[in-house]
């Protein structure tokens, strides 16, 4: 019994206050890697130029010009997070949220692929191989615990503990593309993706020579958690030109479950699952939202899903005194697959690429997609809506004969609650703090949560060749 | 033998001729007789039809892969014939573009009416057939500008195009010019014609300062001991409005030519479920709609006849009556680009509490105008504990309309107010609070008036609301006590300013009426001598049961006379509100929305419901006022022009405050590419006391320059210095009035800041253009309003800056593209604050903020 209570404990520690309890469900997935496309506010269902952009639909592959070719992309990504706690003023409103802890990372990962073009008759064959980061979990946080002394004589009050949350690994895709077009008027796709990785995770306190002057017994604390992901995802597509300046695209992925196999510090992911549903009283309680379902397997590690994603598009390329091409995409994916308290939701994509001097691209592109965050009131949890506007704009050239070179920039906010990832009474040592008469060590919990606000700045390069 | 070599020559010439290829109508099969590669004929192509059709064959050689050697080759082997391919609505369109970008960015009370403007700009109407009525409805066209095409037609005469309109006389420059984009003179430039426009506007923008104060304050009060410190004593915590983000509108307006109209709006607010989460049977609840049939004929004379079922929008006369918006403008003269439409139009704007929705009927004859409209529509209402039975419930009593900043739904409202209310230790049970669609009102409305000549008319307006609840306002204590709950301080909280509170229409008194209606009725009256037209209206509120005694109810005049030169114009205003002229649908001219200083606007965190304030925050009717108002305008020669300088000296209803604001632009053109632009603007606000401890006093400055570059490029530099004097939270702490009051030794506190600001428009071509700005401020508790392309943006903090750009992209001829985005970084001065589990001994001083903004508008029209 007491192994089970430490087992929840820990689960309830590890479960609540990760990195981000958004990110913790589904990582970072990596979107568009054609610069060009993602410029474009990545609305390429109805159109791709180059390789990469025919991961929105399959079907796509066959508008690619040329017998064979080829593409890589670098994809840098830097992230600020802010994270806040809520201030009250003196006449005890909430007045604002103050930031305590801002973290700056910047990642990268990388893509490439080859495709070839066959041409019978009115027939067209293409087949194509991707590889690709898919899903990433890479984290950074870093949170200095300080005395609250007086910062007087220009010093910074000394470090009590440093606060650790490092998250590595990522699930990635290698594709197989096939495709097929009639008469240059329709074509149909299909693509067969082997996704394979890891996530560790970490977490820890670490506490400062400072204060393990004060109270030498202090003992710091760690977290792991390590998983391995494998799987298959399917997608389809079909491509429709209407007219030479209208073509529709249409694409479809079905809900996709990953094998996951890792352990929490020494416990198995699948037992650590089991315990949860079973003994966690949150949801066991008959007040539950959900009145007694459980949703404990989609907020710990023993399963992974993708949601099905369908998703549409038009592409239409006006005349206009600069060649001009406009997309759009609505797309719509089946959130509740993953978790029954999200909702589907749509998300639209539109994108413009204007060529000036009808030789340099500029684009510029717009998204508008919707996540998820879970919260908890009176025993109950409720899925709030995290918004992701996002903007974009790029340019590209060629050089030599047959290179592309295009550059995207793209630009996301979001802002979610989540609870404090470090709680305080974890530092309730009165001898620790100068003024411990100022300080209330309980711990916050969703009455005070944390507001994280998001700054995600893409940058992608990408380096096309076709001949 | 002369005559053989002619004709052989001719031939050949002929022959030749006829053998070329004609490069704007070739298929890709006789573009390959050409005696170029195949890339260079697929580039030919290409351009044509990705680009342009070809206006002369040296459009060649915008083409990468010819140079001049090819093109010498290919003279005597192509040609290039005139081949448009446009429809006249594109053409059309391709004509007003400026207009029809500039009216689709249209914004709160101009949004409804830009629609109409859009629509006559597709499709003009006949100058030649025009009443007075429709003349003076489009902008910048005034009385004596519509009256001298009258006169001029009465004389037998016909306005045959836009010189003959231009030498009209009396017409003014302006006039002419504006008018010339809506009008045709003989045939319309497009004949029948289905015409769709869908436009979607999708903003993802903060909440502004006064809309978080009232959602963050506490509803939690009265504790012994320490109080919660929780996100969920707020409206923002329990209702997790950090999540809210983009508000996202859908309109669709369809038409034939302009005999039959169809639209709908969609537009969920911040807080909702956008169209695509909404439940099916919502959908229609929470949308706009109307079908409308308008045509002219002949019967006795010209006829012009509109009718519309669904939403519409009704002005008359200065809107003291009847002008259903639900947005409030300052210093709505209705002259120049301050326009109403007079009559009734449809509406798919974004008014919602204010909206119309029946049928309505507006019949329009030379010498005569006659409107009738019905509506019965479901409003949202404060509501409070009339019976005081404990709850908010249908048996109790309205006390106002309310526009809310958010239309939570009514099971959210209560679920929140339970919350607060049962919070162990709130002593602040919630006893009034906004609900949506509590209140059924039926409104049965109409307008007559009677040309006798040219220029001249005498009307009549009049509408009547019967509601399915009572509006019941408390008698004063009652009132004070229910607003603020706080019993010790309210007394003093309750201020001089707040008998407008007091005088809100009552449909029950116990002395004289019991009854569920609003009657409200009035007369307008214009007439145009020379260049100068008088104008005005009187409108009266029944209270008493006698509708037809004039004088003896709460009323409304404003009169005004407007003189027209070539150079110079001058109003001159006159407006008198009483305070009890509470006219929900009233939108004239006024200095100041309602409840300005009272308790809803100073007392958010005392209010019993902090979401009351949104009755300030968004209300739309002017306050109760007395004043004169001049405005002109005077161009001293052709380097220097007074582009605008008004002067407004009132009165405040409510408690005899005095205002006088004057404002002066002056702009100065040494060079035609070069411009100084210099903006001066003072107000006083002071009581009639010689110690006069509640004066405040605002100055703001600003200069601007601005070059012209090449392209119509442009470059803006300025600089806006800015002070405020203002009494020491008299308004807060003591009744300005009280003669020997507390704060009478205290001094006017000076807060003053500036700012410097440059934006730059680059044309790439006529189909896109790119603004970028940037702006830095130094504010020490000032504030700006920012004119940001096609919004305005209030800034007040410490210390800031911001940057945006829009990038505005014609896709075709039928889509429009406009993009914004902005980020705005900025420190505020918060004192007291402290952490949620400190007590209040850790002061912050200045707190860092920044925001993001997006902005996308779509325009698909065909």
């Amino acid at each position: 019994m007491k192994y089970i209570i430490i087992t929840i404990m820990l689960i309830l520690t590890v479960t609540l206050n990760s990195y981000s309890i958004l990110e913790k469900i589904e990582g970072n997935f990596v979107g568009n890697l054609d610069a060009r496309s993602v410029a474009m506010g990545s609305a390429s269902t109805a159109e791709a130029a180059n390789l990469l952009a025919v991961r929105q639909n399959p079907a796509n592959l066959s508008l690619l010009k040329g017998i064979f070719g080829t593409q890589l992309t670098g994809n840098f990504i830097f992230i600020s997070e802010n994270r806040t706690l809520p201030m009250y003023n003196s006449f005890d409103a909430y007045a604002d949220d103050a930031t305590y802890a801002n973290n700056t990372n910047l990642f990268d990962n990388f893509a490439g692929g080859v495709f070839g073009n066959l041409r019978l008759m009115e027939n067209k064959f293409s087949l194509a191989f991707l590889y690709h980061t898919f899903i990433d979990f890479t984290s950074n946080y870093d949170e200095e615990v300080r005395n609250n002394a007086n910062s007087d004589y220009d010093n910074y009050p000394p470090i009590l503990a440093k606060n650790l949350i490092e998250g590595s690994g990522s699930i990635d895709a290698l594709s197989f593309l096939a495709a097929y077009q009639y008469d240059e008027i329709f074509s149909l796709g299909f693509k067969l993706s082997k996704l394979q990785g890891n996530s560790d995770w970490e977490r820890k306190v670490v506490w400062s020579d400072h204060s393990l002057d004060i109270i030498p017994d202090l003992q710091d604390q760690e977290n792991e958690l390590e998983r391995d992901f494998d799987g298959f995802l399917f997608q389809t597509g079909m491509n429709i030109t209407i007219s030479p300046r209208l073509n529709l695209g249409f694409s479809f992925s079905p809900k996709t479950e990953l094998d996951v196999t890792g352990k929490i510090d020494t416990l198995d992911v699948a037992e650590a699952t089991y315990l949860a549903t079973e003994y966690y009283p949150i949801y066991n309680d008959s007040t539950n939202a959900l009145e007694g379902y459980d949703i404990v397997d989609s907020l710990t590690y023993a399963d992974y899903t993708i949601p099905m994603k369908i998703r549409s598009g038009i592409n239409y390329a006006p005349r206009n005194i600069m060649r001009t091409n406009f997309a759009l995409d609505l797309e719509y994916v089946s959130w509740s697959d993953m978790n029954p308290l999200f909702d589907d939701v749509y998300n639209f994509y539109l994108g413009v690429e204007h060529k000036l001097e009808n030789s340099i691209p500029l684009r510029f592109g717009f998204s508008h997609q919707t996540k998820f965050a879970i919260r908890s009131d009176d025993n109950k949890n409720y899925a709030n809506k995290i918004f992701m506007p996002t903007f974009s704009a790029g340019t590209g050239f060629s050089f030599l004969e047959n290179f592309v070179c295009d550059i995207s920039l793209e630009y996301t906010n979001r802002k979610y609650e989540a609870l404090d990832l470090f709680p305080d009474s974890y530092y309730d040592y009165d001898d620790l703090w100068e003024n411990p008469q100022y300080l209330n060590f309980s711990d916050r919990g969703w009455e005070n949560p944390d507001m994280v606000k998001e700054s995600l700045l893409k940058l992608k390069t990408s380096i096309s060749y076709r001949w | 033998m002369k005559k053989i070599i002619f004709i052989i020559s001719f031939l050949s010439i002929v022959l030749l001729w006829a053998e070329r290829i004609d490069l704007n109508s070739a298929d890709l099969a006789e573009l390959k007789k050409l005696p170029l590669s195949e890339k260079q004929i697929e580039d030919i192509y290409d351009y044509r039809f990705h680009i342009k059709f070809f206006e002369s064959i040296y459009d060649l050689r915008n083409i990468k892969s010819i140079n001049q050697r090819t093109l010498n080759r290919l003279k005597p082997l192509v040609m290039v014939s005139h081949y448009e391919e446009q429809d006249e609505a594109a053409a059309r369109r391709d004509e007003v573009y400026y207009q029809l970008e500039r009216l689709g960015t249209n914004e709160g009370l101009q949004e409804g009416m830009s629609d109409v403007w859009e629509d006559f700009l597709m499709s003009p109407r006949n100058v030649n057939k025009l009443s007075f009525s429709e003349l003076i409805s489009f902008p910048n066209v005034s009385a004596i500008d519509a009256t001298a095409i009258l006169k001029r037609r009465a004389n037998g005469d016909t306005i045959a195009n836009y010189r003959d309109l231009r030498f009209t006389p009396g017409i003014s420059y302006y006039g002419a010019k504006n008018l010339g984009n809506f009008i045709h003179y003989q045939q319309p430039p497009i004949s029948n014609k289905i015409f769709f426009d869908y436009q979607l506007k999708y903003e993802d923008s903060p909440y502004d300062d006064d809309q978080k104060e009232m959602y963050q304050e506490s509803m939690l009060r009265g504790y012994e001991g320490d109080p919660p410190a929780e996100k969920d004593q707020t409206y923002w915590g329990i209702l997790d409005m950090d999540f809210h983000r983009a508000s996202v509108m859908h309109k669709i307006r369809m038409r034939y030519m302009n005999e039959w109209k169809a639209g709908i709006m969609f537009n969920s607010h911040k807080s909702n479920e956008n169209i695509s989460n909404i439940e099916t049977e919502k959908l229609f609840d929470n949308s706009k709609f109307y079908l409308g049939y308008q045509r002219e004929f002949e019967f006795d004379g010209r006829n012009y006849i509109k009718a519309f079922v669904g939403n519409y929008r009704a002005t008359f006369g200065e809107g003291l009556v009847m002008e259903n918006s639900d947005y409030f403008s300052p210093r709505k003269t209705g002259f120049g680009f301050d326009k109403r439409i007079l009559g009734i139009i449809e509406d798919a704007s974004r008014t919602e509490e204010y909206a119309l929705k029946g049928f309505a009927l507006d019949w329009k004859r030379h010498n005569m105008n006659a409107a009738f409209f019905f509506s019965k529509d479901k409003k949202d209402a404060v509501v409070y504990d009339s019976n005081n039975n404990g709850e908010i419930d249908e048996d109790d009593a309205v006390l106002s309309y309310i526009t809310l900043t958010n239309r939570f739904s009514n099971d959210e409202l209560m679920d929140a107010e339970n919350y607060f209310n049962d919070y162990p230790g709130n002593n602040n049970q919630i006893l009034i609070a906004p609900r949506i669609d509590a209140l059924d009102e039926q409104i049965l409305g109409g307008h007559l008036e009677y040309s006798p000549f040219i220029g001249t008319h005498l009307g009549m307006t009049g509408y009547e609301a019967i509601y399915d609840r009572d509006f019941i306002v408390p008698e004063e204590d009652e009132l004070k006590y229910l607003l603020i709950p706080d019993i010790e301080t309210a007394d003093e909280k309750w201020k001089i300013t707040d008998n407008e509170v007091n005088a809100l229409y009552s449909t029950k008194q116990d002395t004289l009426y019991d009854r569920n209606y609003r009657r409200v009725f009035g007369f307008d009256w214009r007439t145009v001598i020379n260049n100068t037209t008088f104008q005005g209206e009187y409108a009266e509120m029944e209270v008493d049961g006698k509708f037809q005694k004039i004088g003896d109810d709460p009323s409304a005049l404003l009169i005004s006379s407007y003189t027209q030169f070539e150079n110079l114009y001058l109003l001159s205003m006159y407006r008198d509100y009483d305070l009890d002229f509470d006219n929900p649908y009233q939108r004239s001219f006024s200095e100041s929305e309602r409840y300005d200083d009272t308790v809803f606007e100073k007392m958010v965190y005392g209010l019993n419901n902090t979401l009351l304030n949104d009755l300030y925050l968004n209300s739309a009717q002017p306050s109760a006022e007395r004043g004169f108002y001049f405005e002109t305008r005077y161009q001293f020669h052709r380097m220097l022009t007074l582009t605008q300088a008004y002067l407004d000296i009132w009165e405040r209803k409510s408690d005899a405050r005095r205002g006088i604001r004057f404002q002066g632009k002056i702009e100065f053109k040494p060079l035609h590419q070069l411009r100084f632009r210099l903006r001066h603007k003072q107000q006083i606000k002071r009581y009639d006391d010689d110690l006069d401890r509640g004066k405040s006093q605002a100055d703001e400055s600003e200069l601007k320059i601005i070059t012209y570059l090449s392209n119509f490029d442009r470059i803006q530099l300025g600089y806006v210095y800015t002070r405020v004097w203002q009494p020491p939270y008299l308004s807060i702490l003591s009744d300005p009035a009280q003669v020997n009051g507390p704060d009478m030794a205290q001094a006017s506190t000076l807060t003053d800041g500036d700012m410097i600001y440059v934006d730059y428009t680059h044309n790439f071509n006529e189909n896109l253009k790119v603004i970028g700005a940037f702006s830095f401020w130094n504010a020490y508790g000032a504030s700006f309003w920012d004119y940001e392309d096609v919004e305005l943006d209030f800034d007040q903090s410490d210390k800031g800056y911001k940057t945006w750009f829009n990038i505005h992209s014609r896709i075709s001829n039928n889509l429009f593209l406009s993009l914004k985005y902005k980020y705005k970084q900025f420190k505020t001065r918060e004192i007291e604050f402290r952490e949620y589990n400190e007590t209040v001994t850790a002061y912050f001083r200045n707190v860092q903020k920044s925001e993001n903004s997006i902005r996308l508008q779509l325009d698909w029209k065909f």
